[in-house]
């Protein structure tokens, strides 16, 4: 039998393992401080927290060939303009609630989460809420009353009641407004977005 | 740039991408059993498993609009299926030689000797 | 005295005897995760059932983080089982690792309590600190990761230790570094942040640099082990593929992170890389075909272990169509575009999980039924052996069967709520009522009653097999290494 030749023994393997394993990771990293920079909040892709003071809406974008979200003029939620501040406050507050009532095990966000429940990416433009005039206060009524409030669309299925406060549904709210803006790359995709005034 | 699949491609994005993995393995299956066993016979059928294989990425490249840069993939994809057997068949046939005498790395397992608690 | 065919704990060592509670833990878990699948798919069928009790969102969570425990509680079982014999040395810091387990095991129960008790907190911190962190696969609370990163450490101290006394082999250095890495990644998983677009980002960190990389090699490194056990590999081959496994593991999942990150926020840079790197992942797989042939071929498929060795061949196929043909199909950004967030995923990650992970670690529960009762004879002719064989069947044509039902709900939904409605919600509803998706979740449960019943039939084989048995186990193996090593890992006088 002849020797085994260099391409075939253990320690050549080791040391490619090593290799290929350590340059991956760094690549990696260094897109992930990329990536990390253009997802900030108040990035390009990533809008600030105080747009769910202004319109947003989901339009065609022809160089991307998809639509992406647009900002519009002010139309603070809940008629109540918020600083900065007030604005970030009350995103996080959402992000909570979300988080601390496990909406993700029916739900999907950004299309990552469960499917027993519809997508919520673009729950606030979704054209289920009728008009955009009275959306806000049906997603109130709704979110803190889901149980007499549900419209099953002949699946059956229910939204429990998890006894959300006013002060968690608005938050809640807000946060479903700052997550449409999101620069998504088109998902979803051919969506077709509620009436707003003006359009 | 992206140019999503055709409502009317659907079907056929799903299909030629099951058929393309598929005949890979069917291509690499009867590529080391003619090997193995010594039927060049059955080697000939791996390559026409691989031809399957082409025509199913080019179809599905088409489906989904691989153009531009995404020629790269498709290249890759049909190269990468062709040679991947042949370079796994070469490292089995290497490894499996008998390691010539003292060779072998020495921090492998067998060089150092047992030690007891 | 080893007593043959008798279920005692004196046949084996002190890391065998740890394995196999870590071992029965995993198997009780497997139970719970099937369990609690069950009324979650009952759920779609009759949506009032538990309603406001233990809603979808309760039993779905308890599903998926019972799966995600129960494999971890595999692995690190398994690597109990085979650091002594690999290292050559017993287990250093047992007793400590002892407690990790029972500390592990009753944090695992009071999450799981809490899960289903207490399910939900207000919106504030606390409630990501003490009930649940509301994010999927790693809902659990943050007092239990941070528990959770104290026991691997503990884990991680055995392990380096053990094989720094003895000795550091190909395998156990493998394992050394893939931990650090599978522990490390874990950290990514524990912050809050508001932005969703960071929070997915890093969240798949965690998930997929679990699932398709560090998991995928320890999954490599064990296998890599059994495989010297039940089919007598050389050392030398045996390792040689492992390293080039790896490679190809890293080389193609790191980066395949990417495919991840087509929809989240993430610049579109990584629709090219996602899609790039995760269409050539299937090539390793699928080339692989030739190396299992291969050594198929130039050794006797002689083992000593029959069942062990029939569930390391399911997972070479689950692998295959899980991960490989199931993956690829809707992994390039064109087409993910329809099919991600449907119950596409769910089809993809029943096979895959059950391909890739399951198999193997009930493969190692059969490992140690044989140990346990004395190295008992386990290859053809044993009494009862329609059992392991009825139950690999059943639990095989279970998930398939799901897997199958769930392709049709996900063709059906991609292509109706997607790619027809425009993904609104009345788009969502049309797709969820349409006959296709309704009888496939039918099927779907009917299906998952399948697997339940394979379930039954496995812990029951498990229990029984090789009981009342007299001959030991065949012998395989050329290296003389073997036959040291179980002198070597002889039981520690208990």
């Amino acid at each position: 039998m002849e020797a085994t030749p260099w391409w075939a023994r253990e320690g050549f393997w080791a040391k490619t393992a090593i290799f290929v394993t350590a340059l991956s990771f760094v690549i990696l990293i260094w897109l992930t401080f990329d990536t990390m920079k253009q997802i900030m909040a108040g990035s390009a892709r990533v809008p600030d927290y105080s747009v769910i003071n202004h319109r947003i809406s989901y339009a065609p974008d022809e160089a991307r060939g998809y639509q992406v979200p647009k900002i519009g003029p002010e139309e603070p939620l809940f008629g109540k303009k918020l600083s900065e501040e007030e604005a970030a406050a009350l995103v996080r507050k959402g992000k909570l609630t979300i988080q601390g009532r496990n909406c993700m095990n029916c739900h999907t966000l950004l299309g990552n989460g469960a499917y027993f429940a519809p997508d919520l990416t673009k729950a606030w433009l979704d054209p289920a809420w009728g008009a955009a005039t009275i959306r806000e206060q049906l997603m109130l009524q709704f979110l803190m009353d889901p149980t007499n409030n549900a419209r099953t669309f002949g699946t059956g299925r229910r939204m429990p009641n998890l006894h959300l406060t006013e002060e968690e549904a608005k938050a809640v709210i807000a946060y479903l407004k700052w997550m449409s803006a999101i620069d998504t790359n088109g998902f979803p995709y051919n969506f077709k977005s509620i009436a707003q005034g003006g359009e | 740039m992206l140019q999503p699949v055709e409502l009317h491609d659907f079907f056929i994005t799903f299909f030629s991408a099951a058929m393309v993995i598929l005949f890979g393995a069917l291509y690499a299956m009867l590529f080391a059993w003619g090997r193995l066993h010594g039927r060049p016979k059955l080697v000939w059928w791996g390559y026409a498993a691989y031809a399957v294989l082409v025509v199913s990425v080019l179809t599905l490249a088409d489906a989904t609009h691989l153009t531009g840069f995404w020629t790269w993939l498709v290249v890759a994809m049909l190269v990468g299926y062709l040679v991947a057997p042949h370079a796994i068949w070469h490292l089995c046939e290497g490894t499996h030689a008998e390691p010539a005498q003292g060779e072998g790395d020495p921090r492998s397992a067998k060089a150092v000797p047992p030690r007891r608690a | 005295m080893t007593r043959v065919g008798v279920l005692d704990s004196s046949n084996l060592t002190g890391g065998q005897r740890l394995a196999v509670k870590y071992f029965t833990v995993a198997l009780i878990l497997f139970g719970a995760q099937i369990l609690f699948g069950l009324l979650a798919g009952l759920q779609y069928l009759k949506p009032d059932f538990l309603y406001g009790v233990l809603d979808f969102n309760v039993n779905r969570m308890v599903h998926i983080n019972a799966m995600v425990v129960w494999m971890l509680y595999g692995f690190l079982g398994s690597v109990y089982w085979l650091m002594e014999d690999e290292a050559r040395h017993p287990v250093v810091g047992l007793k400590l690792g002892e407690i990790a387990f029972w500390v592990l095991t009753l944090a695992v129960a009071v999450v799981v309590l809490v899960y289903l008790f207490v399910q939900y907190g207000p919106g504030d911190i606390k409630t990501i600190w003490f009930i649940n962190e509301g994010r999927e696969y790693i809902e659990a609370p943050r007092w239990a990761d941070i528990g959770i990163v104290v026991v691997v450490l503990v884990f991680y101290f055995n392990v380096l230790a053990t094989f720094m006394k003895g000795r550091f082999t190909g395998i156990g250095g493998v394992i050394a570094l893939d931990l650090l890495a599978l522990a490390g990644l874990y950290l990514a998983g524990m912050f809050f942040t508001p932005n969703i677009s960071v929070d997915q980002y890093w969240w798949w960190w965690v998930i997929h640099l679990w699932v398709e990389a560090t998991w995928e090699v320890l999954v490599g490194a064990i296998m890599a082990w059994g495989l010297m056990k039940t089919l007598g590999v050389s050392r030398r081959i045996v390792q040689t593929w492992l390293y080039i496994e790896v490679a190809l593991m890293f080389g193609s999942g790191i980066l395949g992170l990417g495919h991840h990150y087509f929809w989240i926020g993430t610049p579109d840079y990584w629709f090219e890389i996602g899609g790039f790197f995760s269409a050539l992942e299937p090539i390793p797989l699928v080339a692989m075909v030739v190396h299992s042939l291969y050594d198929a071929g130039k050794h006797e498929l002689k083992s000593s272990n029959h069942p062990a060795l029939a569930w390391l061949i399911a997972h070479a196929f689950g692998n295959f169509l899980g991960a490989g043909v199931w993956g690829f199909m809707h992994t390039l950004p064109q087409i993910n575009l329809y099919t991600h967030g449907t119950q596409w995923t769910p089809s993809h990650g029943h096979l895959a999980f059950f391909g890739a992970y399951a198999t193997i670690n009930i493969a190692f529960f059969y490992l140690a039924a044989q140990q346990w009762r004395g190295n008992v004879y386990m290859s053809a002719g044993i009494a009862g052996a329609w059992r392991w064989k009825w139950a690999l069947a059943l639990l095989s044509i279970g998930v398939l069967g799901m897997t199958m039902s769930l392709l049709i709900a996900g063709y059906e939904q991609s292509f109706i709520e997607r790619a027809i409605e425009g993904s609104t919600w009345a788009g969502y509803f049309k797709a969820q009522t349409h006959p296709w998706f309704m009888q496939a979740m039918w099927w779907r449960q009917i299906f998952g009653w399948v697997t339940a019943a394979g379930y039954l039939l496995l812990v029951w084989d498990l229990l029984a097999i090789g009981a009342g048995e007299t001959r030991t186990a065949t012998q395989v193996g050329h290296e003389s290494e073997q036959a040291q090593a179980g002198a070597q890992a002889a039981p520690a006088a208990a």
